[in-house]
């Protein structure tokens, strides 16, 4: 058992080197690749949950002075004197249903106020509520918009 | 030592090979994904939105990147036709190319998207993001790629259930075959419920029909009357024969009694001339020419025995309690001679000789017959006593559109194997679908047979949600009681007249508000003798013989009964200077141009030299203002006339020919 | 910025980097023997490997590599199998359009879904490949009995996961193929009709069937399937690999195919087991698994991904349209490695769905206590061996045929078709 009957065989150790290294670059840029695309992979390209837009009727289904609540889409719809607006009910501590009462609105998780305006009167809850874009469709229906927060200055006339 | 125990050299090589054939394999399934083509579709419409919108357009424009869906839960679909069809709701693109252009006619505005989707209407497979994927063209796995525009309608149909669904012309031809042929008597078809089509009663039939007549009627009924409704059954000699013998047999009720009448003495002039004025062709067609709600009459002397088609215009109801065909009140003079004229003109040299005696003695035939008519589902459409209902005869076509098309029959022909293919061959030739079939050939022409398909295509197998389906209400059936309704019954009013939608479609005068529209003296004198209204027009009410207190219940019964108070409340009282107006008026409207007053004018619409006695003020009024609204096809054009212009103008049209001293308002 | 530190704080620094690297992973990259048999045992994983193993062995022709590609498989489709469960619904329509919803909107999607499904295929067909490999081999026999016994189960699960899957997708294929396949099920006697009631979770394929097979598919079977597995590999560890007694060829000496082995030292010095298999073993065959099992082992796992990835790239995993238990194709097949017993059912339901069944695994599982002569152990179509190989590879050969007839050979009502017409 020589080591000589090996020996005319072996290719120079830079070469060799050499090679292994272009594998295990290819391998790690793959890796890389493969990193990246699992990423890719996990973010959905499409969603499955009703559009960020939508209509909730014509602007007669809400009597003047009223105060609407629209439960499966989480929002306060308001017929003032001066215009419409929509306020979310989603509490921004903690995303509870805030109820309305008093003067504003109360969330029962954890106490936060509200006032008539979503403005925080005093508890946990960190901002307003959420105010969202009004705008009536060629179709002559409220159109929200969750994409579009608007400010407590917001009136759509109907 | 430690320079052994490294890896051989050839591995590192392999390994090289490898570790860079992975890399260039990642990198193709990146390119794959990159590739895709909907996001060189997205890159397309990038470059053209550039070309077609102006800067600030552009600006507005939502960007384009990434997948579009509309998802549907209620309907269990997800479109992603959007993704490529990037343009549909714009109507900037309008004139650019697949797949960018804009959606043609209104039918996002009526059917928004967001609502409807695509695949609902198109068909196809929505989910997919590729052209071929898509089933723009048939795929396999892809039960229903999209509809050709063609048979686009068929879809229309899975929402709209209405007999007559708007804008879906196809469609709703379909359904009206299916109603006038009575699909539905052999078949169970969802959405035709509650119809009923009946076939003339066979219980005195042995008494109406000439035996050699009823041969050629079931050897290919088309033969004798190319528009029959009953389809050629396809019956052996033998068949015929016994049901021949069988129908022959059925002898209920014999006819009335025309002993008494003295043939020779009949005056075909009368005759012809009782046809005309009962207006007889209103309804039955004679050399090709006439109506099509009774039987053709061209050929009428070789179908029928004379003692029976005189009974049969004495009293049409004693033998067929469902006839349209109305009791005109004649005397037994006046039937002679029409019975005769219809014999004489109506008929073939044979028909003037009394027909060879009959066959239907021997039982064992009757018998025979009996069977076949029995087994054949004649029953299905022709009423006979001493049958049970045994059911409809044919398979319920619940769900047709939805079977399996793998597993219809197609016979010889050479189509693709689609289940609308075979709907329209079952339709068009039941009989070459290389299986045994029990179905008649109607004959229908292929243009016909297709909008059948087509309205048999739209019934599914899985029903919608109720918020997308648009039925329309069956009309409620109208049967008045009293003197009225004997009168109804007998001139059967309903046959063409109808009232809140329930009745016939041959008049243009529906009752629901005729108290209000007619004068009362008018109607009762019109029925007695009524004329043509309108000139131009051939179809008219018949002349029905009434007595004159028949005709004066109808009118009292209008008057009371069929009224609108909004055209009743119409203050009736017009001023001279009303009257000027509505001249001065009536001349620059160009009213002459239809109408005919005193001696002047067209001949389109009614002649109005008679309005004031004929029409209610307040019923001219209302159609001059909007004549749509109370008939939607009529040629009268709506001048958005102001009230007091209507109001002028009806006064001047009421001044016409009524009778100032009764002062033109009937209570 | 080097020269802004000082040279003591960078030793520092590197010190204790050293460290933390240490404290992972505690050999470093070997550069002497001792490390390399360090780092074979100091770590978990590579621990299944021995640290010397008979350089015969590790010829390509001897094992093919068939129990490491399966292995191998068997990690990809558990990776590409835990990606694919987060955008499937178990649940029916809803699980046919997560599908296509791989097809059609999902990232990588598509290459997932195929990867997922040819790998299974290529399983059962590795799996059952590796097990005529052992029988050839003769590598069943003593003290590896009861590994064999193991391999025949992990078979079966391989078939039952294979099978639980299939029905996943909820389309046409797989609706009807495990209609099929459970009704095979239901010949067997006495049992036959609970089982099928039990697998399906009721009288008829539906979402509790869809369900049943989920949680199957996606955890019962794979957490079975991997402590036999781990089983499997321990024994193989313990017994070391088959075929001590086969000779490298002098040729392949000469062609450095395996570097001459020197041993050094005993392993006692690491292992703490009283008698290492070592010591019965010709020091001078052995080489050490690091670099030259793990390196080979690399490529393999290289080389089938490369494939998969390739025959993903190039070829759709099916997919019909949306299961309709109103409408039956025709033929309804079972998945193609039960077409061998359909073809047999086709021909008596009490042969092809009780009997052979029955008879294939009790023969299989018994084989290695009945054939227990130690002649021929290790060596390819030993000579000794002449009959049991005889009778096994005809059997075999008859049930692929079978299963060729079944796939390829049977169009519409199960009539004989030529594939090429």
């Amino acid at each position: 058992m020589t080591n000589e009957r090996t020996a005319p065989r072996e290719i120079p150790d830079g070469v060799r080197r050499g090679i292994f290294a272009v594998g295990c670059m290819a391998i790690s840029a793959a890796t890389l690749g493969f990193l990246g695309a699992t990423f890719r992979f996990l973010v959905p390209n499409v969603l499955y949950e009703p559009s960020r837009r939508f209509d909730i009727g014509s602007p007669q289904d809400f009597p003047p002075g009223s105060v609407t609540f629209l439960p499966d889409r989480r929002l306060y719809v308001f017929n003032s004197a001066d215009g419409f607006y929509a306020i979310s009910s989603i509490c921004t501590h903690l995303g509870c249903n805030v109820k309305r009462g008093g003067p504003g609105f109360a969330c029962p998780c954890h106490g936060s106020q509200f006032d008539e305006d979503g403005q925080v009167v005093h508890g946990p809850a960190p901002s307003p509520l959420a105010w969202y874009a009004l705008s009536l469709s060629p179709h002559t229906q409220l159109v929200v918009d969750l994409d579009r927060q608007v400010g407590p200055a917001f009136r759509l006339r109907a | 030592m430690e320079v052994k125990n490294v890896a051989p050299p050839r591995l590192h090589v392999v390994f090289a090979c490898l570790g860079v054939a992975f890399l260039l394999i990642f990198s193709w399934v990146l390119l794959h994904e990159g590739t895709t083509e909907w996001r060189s579709t997205q890159a397309r419409f990038g470059r053209l939105q550039a070309s077609v919108k102006n800067p600030h357009q552009l600006a507005q424009a939502a960007s384009v990147g990434g997948l579009r869906q509309i998802w549907l839960p209620d309907l269990g679909r997800i479109d992603r036709c959007g993704t490529c069809h990037l343009g549909i709701d714009d109507p900037a693109f309008a004139a650019v190319p697949a797949p960018f252009a804009t959606h043609p006619g209104t039918w996002l505005s009526t059917h928004p998207a967001d609502r409807f989707g695509c695949t609902p209407c198109h068909d196809g497979q929505g989910g997919a993001t590729d052209y071929t994927n898509a089933a723009h063209q048939p795929q396999p796995f892809v039960s229903r790629p999209m509809r050709p525009l063609e048979t686009i309608e068929a879809n229309c149909g899975a929402c709209h259930r209405a007999l007559d669904p708007p804008d879906a012309p196809r469609l709703a031809q379909g359904r009206r075959l299916i109603v006038e042929f009575g699909c539905f008597s052999c078949h169970e078809i969802p959405g035709f419920e509650g119809l009923t089509f009946r076939g003339p009663s066979l219980a005195s039939i042995g008494y109406k029909v000439r035996s050699g007549w009823l041969a050629v009627w079931l050897h290919d009924p088309k033969a004798y009357l190319p528009q029959s409704k009953m389809g050629n059954f396809r019956l052996s000699t033998q068949e015929i024969t016994s049901l021949q013998a069988f129908l022959l047999s059925q002898r209920a009720q014999p006819p009335l009694d025309s002993t008494g009448i003295d043939w020779k003495r009949a005056d075909a002039a009368n005759g012809r001339a009782l046809f005309g004025e009962l207006r007889c062709v209103s309804c039955h067609a004679v050399n090709g020419r006439g109506g099509t709600m009774g039987p053709e009459l061209t050929k009428i002397g070789d179908k029928v025995q004379r003692d029976w088609l005189f009974s049969y215009l004495k009293d049409p109801h004693r033998v067929q309690p469902d006839t349209p065909m109305l009791q005109y009140r004649l005397t037994d003079e006046q039937l002679r001679d029409l019975t005769s004229f219809l014999f004489d003109e109506y008929g073939s040299a044979a028909a003037a000789t009394e027909p060879p005696p009959v066959t239907y003695q021997d039982a064992r035939l009757v018998a025979e017959g009996r069977a076949v008519f029995e087994r054949r589902g004649c029953t299905s459409c022709h009423r006979l006593p001493g049958f049970k209902d045994t059911g409809r005869i044919g398979p319920s076509l619940a769900g047709i559109a939805d079977r399996d098309p793998d597993e219809l029959p197609y016979g010889s022909n050479i189509v693709r194997h689609t289940t609308d293919n075979y709907i329209f061959l079952k339709v068009l030739l039941p009989d070459t679908l290389g299986q045994p079939s029990s179905m008649p050939t109607f004959g229908f022409s292929p243009a016909d047979a297709a909008q059948i398909a087509l309205a048999l295509a739209s019934i599914r197998k899985a029903d919608l949600p109720a918020s997308y389906v648009v039925r329309r209400p069956a009309p409620a059936p109208y049967r008045p009681g009293g003197a009225f309704g004997e009168l109804v019954d007998r001139y059967r009013c309903l046959s063409c007249h109808s009232v809140n939608g329930y009745g016939g479609d041959l008049s243009t005068v529906p009752f629901d508000r005729i108290g209000s529209q007619l004068r009362r003296d008018y109607v009762a004198k019109y029925l007695l003798n009524p004329g043509a209204v309108r000139v131009s027009v051939e179809a008219r009410m018949p002349v029905f013989h009434m007595v004159p207190d028949e005709a004066k219940t109808i009118a009292e019964y209008f008057a009371d009964v069929f009224v609108d108070d909004s055209l009743e409340r119409y203050d009736a009282r017009f001023t001279a200077v009303e009257v000027r107006r509505g001249q001065e008026l009536y001349r620059r409207l160009g009213c002459q141009a239809c109408h005919q007053l005193g001696t002047k004018g067209g001949y389109v619409g009614p002649e109005l030299s008679t309005t004031g006695a004929r029409l209610k003020p307040g019923w001219i009024a209302a159609w001059l203002s909007k004549p749509q609204t109370y008939r939607p096809d009529t040629l009268q054009p709506d001048y958005g006339l102001s009230p007091a212009d209507a109001r002028a103008l009806t006064a001047y049209l009421s001044g016409s020919g009524a009778d100032r001293t009764r002062g033109g308002n009937t209570p | 910025m080097e020269t802004a530190v000082s040279e003591p704080r960078r030793n520092r620094v590197a010190n204790w980097l050293d460290a933390v690297r240490r404290s992972v992973c505690r050999v470093g990259w070997p550069v002497t023997d001792k490390d390399r048999a360090a780092a074979m045992i100091s770590s978990l994983f590579l621990h299944i490997h021995p640290a010397r193993v008979s350089r015969h062995a590790l010829k390509p022709t001897y094992t093919f590599a068939l129990g490491l590609i399966a292995g191998i498989l068997f990690v990809v489709l558990s990776v590409t199998g835990l990606a694919l469960m987060l955008y499937y619904v178990p649940y029916p329509p809803e699980a046919y359009r997560s599908m296509k919803d791989l097809q059609f909107v999902v990232t990588f999607g598509i290459v997932l879904r195929n990867i997922h499904r040819w790998s299974a295929h290529a399983m059962v067909l590795i799996v059952f490949l590796h097990m005529c490999r052992v029988f050839w081999t003769g590598s069943y026999k003593t003290p590896r009995e009861f590994n064999w016994v193991v391999g025949v189960v992990l078979l079966l699960l391989t078939l039952g996961l294979s099978f639980t899957g299939y029905l996943l997708p909820w389309d046409q294929l797989a609706f009807w193929a495990i209609t099929v396949g459970t009704n095979i099920a239901a010949y067997a006697p006495v049992v036959g009709d609970r089982v099928k009631f039990l697998l399906l979770g009721g009288h008829v394929i539906g979402p509790m069937t869809l369900l049943r097979f989920y949680v199957l598919h996606c955890v019962m079977l794979p957490l079975a399937m991997l402590m036999l597995i781990s089983l499997h590999v321990w024994r193989v560890r313990k017994d070391g690999l088959s075929g001590a007694d086969i000779r490298t060829s002098t040729e392949e000496e000469a062609a450095g195919v395996f570097p001459a082995s020197t041993k050094t030292y005993g392993l006692m010095a690491l292992s703490k087991r009283p008698r290492a298999s070592v010591e019965s073993r010709d020091p001078n065959d052995e080489v050490f698994a690091w670099p030259h099992l793990l390196y080979r082992e690399l490529l393999v796992a290289l080389g089938v991904i490369i494939t998969l990835h390739v025959v993903s790239l190039v070829f759709m995993a099916p997919l019909e349209e949306i299961a309709d238990p109103t409408r039956t194709p025709n033929p309804a097949k079972a998945p193609w490695y039960f077409l061998g017993l359909q073809e047999l059912v086709h021909y008596s339901a009490l042969v092809g769905g009780v009997i052979v069944p029955t008879m294939i695994v009790v023969a299989l599982l018994a084989l290695p206590y009945v054939d227990r002569g130690k002649a021929g152990a290790g060596r390819w179509f030993a000579p000794e061996r002449r009959v049991a190989n005889g009778v096994f590879t005809a059997l075999a050969a008859v049930f692929v045929a079978l299963t060729l007839i079944g796939t390829l050979f049977r169009g519409q009502n199960w009539a004989w078709v030529w594939p090429w017409k």
